[in-house]
């Protein structure tokens, strides 16, 4: 951890040449958070640098001195007032100025996001949402910026999307657990329930071991809930909301736990079309657990509205007729949208060889996958099986 | 506070603007240090029909989360406006319709909820298309907001059939034109992507 007078030596000592000045960026990046916390005193330390000589340093320092504090200080203030919409705009005029890029996450990022969701400017909190982020200055914006960012895409039901950032919090990188993730995870289970259905309780391998060891243990009536939800029984899934009610209630997840059950009948119902070609409404109530042939009417034509299966009801004679997905992937609309996509993986793939030429030269990571070669044998780097050698 | 935006959008008829017209207004004017409070003057009975225009009930939603409660209580047209929203949060097809009908809206909103009523039933007759092959007359009128008669010469001049013994309609299904012609460049594009790939 950088201390005020460190970076100050650095600052001075790294004010000459181009290539000390890149080294400095780096320092002065990775000091960010000294920078930006409030009880750093930043005002007498400036008064020790030549703003003629140290030109980069003074900036970085003044610009970081303003703009967050102020920004800061403004968001607490509007808070305070219980009026956070009236900060909405500024925060993120602010955060369009600050960032060095769309592809950059700034510490205010999570700031605009908590005032969109306490303003319930969900869209508008949206708009930052839609941009991909490549670089991150602080662990905690990244995990609160995933976070507020997961819930504003459940109220927009961008469950996708929530699921993404919400799956970003609870793998990041962690050397402990946290309540952010912790917090996370429990919607993580949700939003996966609605979005698919089911939740794998596995983690993916790049989960770290706290996040692995903790994350289950700490939120067991929702590993338990979606157990239950695994058999697809309706009245057993609403039974186990109703005796853990106050558990998801203290955690504000109790909207969120009765889209579970809707979506459980939505599954349901989708499963039926993969076995039947048509099937009677009274049918359809009676395997979903529906009251009346009219309810299953009902369900059935909301999900028909919501593109969510395809299918014609016959009134006349009580019966659904379960049809193909009429997409045939030959429409302009589908060309352009597959074209995007490959735009999208080109360009991801090509920033993938950059951060990975990039780290390679890192001398940093050279020192320590040097020191680290020798413990591992050759096999430990082969990851293909022996049987599948030609 | 300029509201000439809106008041242009209003005049042309450009309802579909509307709601993102009124989002960006209302964050400029909640951003307003001084002068009375925006919520006093806001006109938050169109900016929640705005929404239901275009189809975004989400939207309404959490903007009638954020109306204060004082503005609730003062304006029983706001509050009008939200009861058609609840209705279509909970796709209450046929009480939509009742609710546009059940208040007498002022001269500045009543253009909007006319516009609205008329895509709204139009939203709807594409729905039960796309969703019926047979639906009875009773319930197409009720999806319609109309009474069974018109609700039968509507659907007949789209060359539904209609059966009066067994009072059912028959739908009949409009082929859905879409744009097929592919654009030379596009097919360029995706070739050169696959000799990229091959290659």
């Amino acid at each position: 951890m950088a201390t005020v007078e460190s970076l100050l030596a650095q600052i001075q000592g790294l004010s000459s040449s181009a290539g000390d000045l890149g080294l400095l960026l780096t320092h002065l990046k990775q000091a960010d958070e000294l920078l930006h916390n409030e009880s750093t005193p930043l005002l007498p330390f400036l008064e020790q640098l030549d703003p003629t000589l140290h030109s980069l340093g003074y900036l970085y320092i003044l610009v970081s001195l303003a703009v967050i504090a102020v920004c800061k200080r403004f968001k607490d203030h509007v808070l305070m007032l219980e009026a956070p919409m009236r900060g909405v705009a500024p925060l993120l005029e602010a955060v369009k100025k600050i960032r060095s890029s769309s592809e950059h996450l700034s510490t205010l990022h999570p700031d605009f996001l908590q005032l969109c969701l306490l303003a319930k400017c969900y869209k508008t909190g949206l708009s930052i949402l839609e941009d991909n982020i490549f670089e991150v200055d602080q662990p905690r914006d990244f995990f609160l910026y995933c976070y507020y960012g997961g819930m504003i895409c459940i109220g927009q039901k961008r469950f996708k999307k929530a699921l993404e950032l919400l799956h970003n919090v609870v793998t990041a990188p962690m050397s402990s657990i946290n309540a952010i993730a912790v917090e996370a995870f429990k919607k993580y289970i949700l939003v996966s329930l609605i979005h698919s259905g089911q939740f794998s309780t596995n983690l993916p391998k790049y989960t770290s071991s706290a996040a692995q060891r903790n994350l289950k243990t700490l939120c067991p009536p929702y590993v338990e809930l979606a157990n239950t939800c695994s058999s697809g029984k309706i009245s057993e899934l609403e039974t186990y909301i109703q005796t853990n009610r106050e558990k998801f209630d203290s955690d504000n997840n109790l909207g969120l736990v009765k889209q579970v059950v809707s979506s459980m009948y939505k599954k349901n119902i989708q499963r039926l079309t993969q076995t039947y070609l048509t099937l009677s409404l009274q049918d359809i109530a009676n395997t979903v657990q529906l009251s009346s042939p009219k309810e299953a009417e009902m369900h059935v034509l909301q999900m028909i509205q919501d593109g969510e299966i395809y299918a014609t009801i016959n009134q006349k004679d009580g019966m659904v007729r379960f049809l193909e997905d009429p997409e045939q992937y030959k429409t302009c609309e589908m060309i352009e949208c597959i074209d995007s996509s490959i735009q999208r993986i080109m360009t991801l793939s090509k920033k993938l060889t950059a951060m990975d030429e990039h780290i390679s030269c890192d001398p940093l990571y050279l020192a320590k996958a040097g020191r680290e070669r020798q413990r591992f044998d050759f096999d430990d780097f082969d990851p293909v099986p022996q049987k599948f050698n030609i | 506070m300029d509201f000439s935006p809106l008041t242009d959008a209003l005049a042309s008829k450009s309802y579909g603007k509307i709601a993102d017209i009124c989002d960006e207004l209302m964050l400029k004017a909640a951003a307003e240090l001084e002068g009375t409070p925006f919520e006093e003057e806001w006109p938050f009975a169109i900016h929640l029909l705005a929404h239901f225009y275009v189809n975004d009930i989400n939207g309404a939603r959490f903007l009638w989360k954020s109306i204060p409660s004082a503005v609730k209580e003062r304006q029983p047209e706001v509050v009008a406006a939200w009861k058609i929203g609840q209705r279509l949060w909970t796709r209450d097809y046929a009480a939509v319709h009742e609710a546009i009908r059940s208040f007498d809206w002022t001269p500045q909103t009543q253009p909007l909820v006319a516009a609205f009523s008329e895509v709204y039933t139009k939203r709807i007759f594409q729905l039960l298309l796309s969703a019926y092959s047979t639906i009875g007359i009773q319930d197409t009128a009720l999806f319609l907001g109309m009474n069974e008669d018109d609700a039968t010469s509507y659907v007949l001049q789209q060359g539904w059939v209609a059966d009066p013994a067994s009072r059912m309609l028959t739908v009949k299904k409009q082929p859905v034109a879409t744009e097929q012609k592919l654009d030379p460049s596009k097919l360029q594009r995706l070739t050169e992507y696959v000799f990229h790939l091959e290659h």
